[in-house]
């Protein structure tokens, strides 16, 4: 078998692809750690380990992220654009034309043209607003797993607003909104507002008729897919596995 | 106890400024080990790097025998300077720790360039006094004099320069002309003396010189045969050392430069200006294989607005083709009638063939980030790529920076 691997090293998970033929066979995620490049090596074996084949079974690795300059093993590395532009727009059926990626701590908003192409880009600047990093300090602030925010999001009692971009400020607009009685719930849907508005600021004269993928791990909330498609006034697709896209992207670019 | 207090504060804002200085520095010492350890480093380019190395006002009115004509931004006609046996030196800060110093009591949104030369003002003893030419640039640069004042009350005089902003009316070319006239005033009041016509067509004939070298510098870097970085480093030393001698220089390393020795995507890089030692992005940029063949950086190619052409060489004539040469030839985007920038970018990538454009904002210069829109807007119409990029003297943003090249420069090679 000849076995493509994909490796996205970002900044807050590291994820692995197993693939042949373009075919997704395995993948897997660890939180990101010192050591990236044995943390991928071992989520690797233990991909093959459960596929039942041989350590060497592995013919190829391309590997994208922040840290794929420390993968020595890897015969490509991509960026991370080039990635998720390939890895999203196999996935859709070559149907996507914008790509909405919200990372660790970044977000990025890719465009596509009918072959795929990268036809242009943005990315947020040093601020962490808006990206994965943001959801977690809210999830340690509420105490409440971010798997359980698009739940939470629709028993909102209340419409309220968060008005600061900045974490930091955030935070502290939380737990004053907290203070003055605004449940989890409240918060969670002003949060996912917030963010949505960040990206639609970023997307502002684009010609979203085609609707936006959204992927990277916040894609699993479905309370910002909502709030996305409120914000946006268009669809908003999701993959399955929406955090894996930029991984296969990777492997896809050994073809 | 009161008196204990103010020295001990006075004490720790000295022990803060030195601190600052130490950091400074040692910044600028990175930057030059890393030039002299690069590939493209030649032994006989060392006379560039002492340059950069030592910049006080002291030291270049030592190595030019000259008293120095401080100057913000690129309209004063250098030419003028130079005839009345001046050295002009504009000043500028590409300095981390300079900013972050000044930025503990002005506005966090200031341009990282005027925090920077707030601090080089304390850190230089002679910088702040002697006199300075100020064009009514941007807003920063109008209210430099007045902040300057409470860093160093009392200290230099100004020269107000007041910068027409449309620059194709012919009323404001008349008012330009005006100012142009008065600065020749004021430099023969501290001169004690009339200008000399001939050491004017002289200075004119000394830049055109220098203008040639750098239109060969140009060439180099087109044709791969100089780097980004040290084109900006060998740039950035032009107000530091005699005129004629800083060009026979540049003529000297031009002969080095035989062989090819760089590739890559070739990008036009626009935007606001890079100074020694923010060397962040030329190298971020190289690493990322972006290959630039050309900008319109003011502390770049745009150093100055080329060489000069005159009929005229009465005394009136001179200044005339000079006052046009430096307002309606500056492409600072503080100017309201700018369309000319787009299409000198226009122009250029026909010419060296630039599947794209890197626009970069320094934090806090507004003039380049509202310019930065239109450009866009116009050159994508014209199917030119366009990154746009903002950041700050800071390097924590590397990784973001680097990301967003890379993939511009494999999007654009279809990688």
């Amino acid at each position: 078998m000849a076995i493509k691997a994909g490796f996205d090293l970002g900044s807050t998970a590291v994820k692995v692809i197993l693939t042949e033929d373009e075919k997704i066979l395995w993948s897997g995620h660890s939180p990101t750690a010192p050591g990236q490049e044995a943390l991928a090596k071992s989520l690797m074996a233990k991909g093959l380990s459960e596929l039942g084949l041989q350590s060497d079974s592995v013919s190829q690795v391309a590997a994208t992220g922040y840290g794929k300059g420390l993968v020595g093993l890897a015969e490509r590395r991509i960026d991370e654009i080039q990635a998720n532009a390939l890895g999203l727009f196999k996935l859709s059926g070559g149907g996507a034309r914008h790509i909405i990626n919200i990372g660790g701590q970044d977000i990025k908003l890719i465009h596509l043209d009918e072959r795929g192409r990268v036809s242009d880009f943005k990315m947020n600047d040093k601020c962490a607003a808006g990206t994965g990093r943001f959801f977690e300090l809210v999830a340690r602030l509420l105490d409440t797993p971010i798997a359980e925010f698009a739940r939470l999001s629709q028993e909102a009692s209340q419409e309220i607003t968060l008005n600061s971009t900045c974490v930091v400020f955030a935070e502290s607009e939380m737990v004053s909104l907290m203070a003055k009685g605004a449940g989890n719930g409240d918060i969670i849907k002003a949060l996912h507002a917030s963010v949505a508005r960040r990206v639609a600021a970023m997307l502002a004269r684009a010609d979203l008729s085609f609707g936006v993928w959204l992927d990277g791990g916040p894609a699993l909330n479905q309370g910002l897919v909502r709030a996305l498609e409120d914000e946006l006034l268009t669809e908003v697709f999701v993959l399955d596995n929406p955090q894996f896209t930029v991984a296969y992207g990777a492997a896809l670019s050994l073809n | 106890m009161t008196v204990a207090m103010e020295g001990g504060a006075s004490s720790r804002q000295a022990r803060l400024l030195a601190k600052t200085r130490e950091k400074a520095l040692s910044e600028e010492k990175a930057i030059l080990d890393w030039l002299r350890t690069r590939e493209d480093y030649r032994p006989n380019w060392e006379y560039f790097l002492e340059l950069l190395a030592d910049r006080r006002i002291e030291t270049i009115e030592a190595r030019c025998q000259r008293k120095a004509i401080r100057l913000l931004c690129n309209q004063t006609p250098l030419e003028l300077i130079w005839a009345f046996g001046f050295q002009p030196v504009k000043i500028v800060c590409g300095s981390l720790a300079e900013s972050a110093y000044s930025a503990r009591e002005w506005p966090a949104l200031m341009c990282p360039l005027i925090k920077g030369i707030l601090t080089s003002l304390e850190l230089d003893p002679d910088l702040a006094n002697g006199s300075w030419v100020t064009p009514t640039s941007c807003d920063w640069v109008v209210k430099f004099w007045e902040i300057s004042q409470k860093v160093k009350p009392g200290s230099g005089t100004v020269k107000f320069l007041e910068l027409p902003h449309l620059k194709q009316r012919p009323e404001s070319q008349k008012r330009w002309l005006e100012e142009i006239k008065a600065l020749n005033l004021y430099l023969a009041q501290l001169k004690g003396k009339k200008i000399d016509r001939h050491k004017l067509i002289e200075a004119i004939q000394a830049l055109n010189r220098a203008w040639m070298a750098i239109i060969e510098l140009k060439k180099a870097r087109l044709e791969g045969r100089l780097s980004l970085s040290w084109f900006l480093a060998i740039i950035g030393t032009f107000f530091f050392d005699r005129l004629d001698r800083w060009t026979s220089q540049v003529e000297s390393l031009i002969e080095d430069l035989t062989e090819k020795r760089f590739s890559g995507v070739k990008v036009f890089l626009a935007g606001s200006p890079i100074f020694f030692p923010n060397f962040k992005l030329p190298a971020l940029m190289e690493e990322a294989g972006l290959m630039v063949v050309a900008d319109d950086l003011c502390s770049a190619e745009r150093i100055f607005p080329g060489g000069q052409v005159f009929e005229d060489t009465s005394e009136w004539g001179l200044l005339a083709s000079l006052a046009g040469r430096y307002h309606q030839g500056c492409l600072c985007p503080t100017f309201g009638d700018n369309e000319r920038r787009v299409h000198n970018i226009l122009a250029q990538q026909q010419e060296a063939q630039i599947l794209g454009v890197v626009f970069v904002v320094l934090k806090g210069c507004h003039p380049y980030d509202l310019e930065s829109s239109t450009i866009e807007s116009t050159l994508k119409d014209r199917g030119l790529r366009f990154l746009r990029l903002e950041t700050d003297y800071a390097t924590e943003d590397r990784q973001n920076l680097f990301t967003r090249l890379e993939a511009f420069g494999h999007s654009l090679a279809g990688v």
